[in-house]
């Protein structure tokens, strides 16, 4: 195992840097992958659980483009269903049959959804639905979680972030995951004012442990919302078919009122969903939202040849059940070496942790060596299996990893 | 906190404690208080206060009250302070009356060489190396100290600074300095200039003219960290939220 080399990487960033601001921005920027020296920037091609860079350097993605990918890059029959539909008229002067096939097939996956809202990304929907609980209800504010991500929207950012106003985030408080007495104490600080509970089924925040509900969380926060009529919103758009296919609410045994999704509806498609409760559908209708391409059909048929594919191989379980197994072998692999590897969150979608350092430099070289030799690991946040990953990937990975503590360890003596 | 009150300790305690640093290497100004031997405080009624010190060459400024410094220089509020940092209202002057011509000529002389490099002529910054260094260095520990101060009274960085994990932050220029060291508590952060093994996040500028670029807001630090031009390792959030605090002094030290 030799480490990679980045040459055209490199030579493209610096193209890049000169006319795009930060060279690669956003969540795709270099600057976590530490160190940037380890890390592809451009990538070429992907097939199934692997992508190549443009030095053509092979990766084991366990980044899954940060969550879209699922049944594999270059998946035949999802390309097929897009390709085709594409073929068509993808963005015409009006909306195409599948946008209501996809419609009533999602109202029948999702448990407790009696309709489906179309957009491109995450934050579109997560935006919408704070907007649409602020419509039904009448009330300014939002109830959101410290660490928890809902996008780019001023409103979901937090004071003293570039461009954001006092204004826009003076609405929205932040309490610590798994607290529900905070909860509590703000529904009873603010009577009659606020509109929602915004968050993620579990807590997956980035550089720390993710957490799961404690027992009863869920419950007792949807029973305070609907006690005092507060919209309860799920931001499933990260978990989204990779816990259970009719949705993590069910996964976590709650009904929420709206519920995101994204990232893995449509394996690497752009489109995102907002899904809500009958009682919401009047209000939905009466706030405008829309978007250019909001109504491409290709993503569309996309997304019915996902779901209907991830439904008939259960997606879900295939993901946890690899999941469970790459986290144990790496565990054990860091465990024989003297490490200790802590994983948590979903199998699925784990966050890996070394705890013998807390500063996680130890973590973030581990992860760099790994990714160099052609397993991709990120540090900072959690990882994401497919259903295309498989026992090669997981032979390979884990003697990568062996080798990478190996490494570790020379390091140190 | 108001604008004032915010500025006011910056002044007193990111700008001042730079005549440590300008003695030390700026031949200039060495030259101007090689002889000095007096001690001054700075205070503001119910507010911050400073004191500095020369002898031996050297300065030092310390942050609090020194009763018996030879001058005493009181202000009534810190907008009072601030003015007289911009040379737009003289202090009251409470003891050392009968140092009246140092505090008119010398220590002004001191302090307008600090102007020189803090507040510099960009065609120098751009041409000068020994001119852009020394802006560096002292921009680097404005920077550190300016930060302290920032997560204690500006209303929008004491919110950014309660989402810091505790801990210590390196901010370093290499190959071999100079470096500041933040250590951030709950109870109040501490800024200090010099290195520190096992930070629990560090910043390393890969030269003076990055650290320039990066403490003069010219650089687009996610290009200059994914080229290797600034290379950060550690707990990140503590770098990410420092470097939205770091972001907020050009809003009163412009
Ligand atoms: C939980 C969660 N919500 C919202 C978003 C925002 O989605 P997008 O980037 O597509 O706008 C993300 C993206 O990572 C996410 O993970």
């Amino acid at each position: 195992m030799t480490a990679y080399s980045h040459e055209k990487s490199r030579a493209l960033f610096e193209r890049a840097a000169k006319v795009i601001p930060c060279g690669i921005y956003g969540h795709f920027s270099p600057a976590p992958l530490i160190p940037p020296s380890d890390y592809p920037f451009y990538a070429e091609s992907g097939a199934g659980s692997r992508f190549v860079d443009v030095d053509g350097n092979s990766f084991i993605d366990y980044m899954c483009a940060y969550g879209p990918m699922v049944l594999g890059y270059a998946h035949k029959k999802v390309d097929a269903a897009a390709a085709k539909e594409h073929k068509k008229g993808s963005c015409l002067s009006a909306p195409a049959p599948v946008m209501v096939e996809l419609a009533e097939y999602l109202v029948d996956l999702v448990f407790g959804m009696d309709w489906a809202f179309f957009a491109k990304n995450g934050n579109d929907v997560t935006t919408y639905a704070v907007m649409v609980a602020r419509a039904a209800t009448g009330r300014k504010k939002v109830v959101a979680i410290k660490g928890g991500y809902h996008g780019v929207a001023p409103w979901t950012q937090g004071l003293g972030h570039h461009g954001v106003l006092e204004e826009d985030c003076g609405h929205i408080l932040r309490i610590a995951w798994n607290d529900f007495d905070a909860f509590a104490s703000l529904v009873e600080k603010h009577p009659g004012q606020i509109a929602a509970f915004i968050a993620s089924p579990y807590h997956h925040p980035v550089y720390a442990d993710n957490q799961y509900p404690a027992p009863g969380y869920w419950q007792k926060v949807q029973k305070l919302c609907n006690q005092k009529g507060i919209v309860l919103i799920v931001d499933d758009i990260r978990c989204g078919f990779r816990l259970n296919m009719a949705g993590s609410h069910v996964f976590f045994g709650f009904e929420p009122d709206l519920v995101c999704f994204c990232k893995a509806i449509a394996n690497g498609y752009p489109i995102s969903a907002l899904m809500g409760k009958g009682a919401l559908l009047t209000d939905a209708a009466k706030v405008f939202y829309t978007g250019s391409y909001w109504f491409s059909s290709a993503p569309m048929a996309a997304a019915l040849a996902t779901l209907a594919e991830l439904k008939r191989i259960n997606g879900p379980e295939l993901m946890l059940a690899f999941g469970e197994k790459l986290c144990k072998g790496l565990a054990e692999t860091a465990k024989s070496h003297g490490y200790d590897l802590k994983v948590s969150g979903a199998p699925s979608m784990p966050y890996l942790r070394i705890t013998d350092d807390p500063s996680q430099m130890l973590h973030q070289k581990w992860c760099g060596l790994c990714t160099s030799m052609g397993a991709y690991f990120t540090s900072h946040h959690n990882w994401f299996v497919s259903t295309a990953h498989n026992e090669t990937d997981l032979t390979d990975t884990l003697k990568i990893a062996d080798r990478a503590f190996e490494m570790l360890k020379k390091e140190k003596r | 906190m108001g604008h004032d009150r915010v500025l006011a300790s910056l002044n007193l305690f990111a700008v001042l404690q730079n005549l440590e640093e300008l003695v030390k290497l700026d031949p200039q100004a060495a030259a101007l208080c090689a002889d000095w031997n007096v001690s001054m405080s700075f205070s503001v009624l119910n507010g911050p206060a400073a004191w500095i010190e020369f002898g031996n060459g050297s300065c030092t400024v310390k942050k609090g009250w020194d009763l018996k410094a030879d001058i005493a220089l009181k202000f009534v509020s810190c907008r009072h302070l601030n003015l007289m940092f911009e040379s737009k209202r003289p202090p009251i002057i409470a003891r050392g009356i009968t140092r009246l011509p140092f505090l008119l000529s010398k220590f002004p002389q001191l302090t307008k060489r600090l102007e020189y490099y803090l507040k510099p002529d960009e065609k120098l910054l751009e041409t000068d190396e020994l001119f852009r260094r020394m802006n560096t260095i002292l921009t680097l520990n404005t920077a550190a100290f300016a930060a302290v101060e920032l997560a204690s009274y500006d209303p929008v960085c004491q919110h950014i600074a309660s989402a810091i994990p505790q801990g210590t932050v390196l901010l370093k220029i290499l190959p071999d300095g100079p470096a500041v060291t933040l250590f951030i508590k709950k109870d109040g952060w501490q800024a200090q200039k010099g290195d520190i093994e096992n930070p629990s996040a560090k910043m390393l500028l890969k030269d003076m003219d990055i650290a320039g670029a990066f403490l003069n807001q010219k650089l687009d630090i996610f290009c200059a960290i994914a080229s290797g031009d600034v290379a950060i390792s550690g707990t990140v959030p503590m770098l990410d939220n420092l470097g939205l605090i770091l972001d907020r002094i050009p809003l009163y030290l412009a």
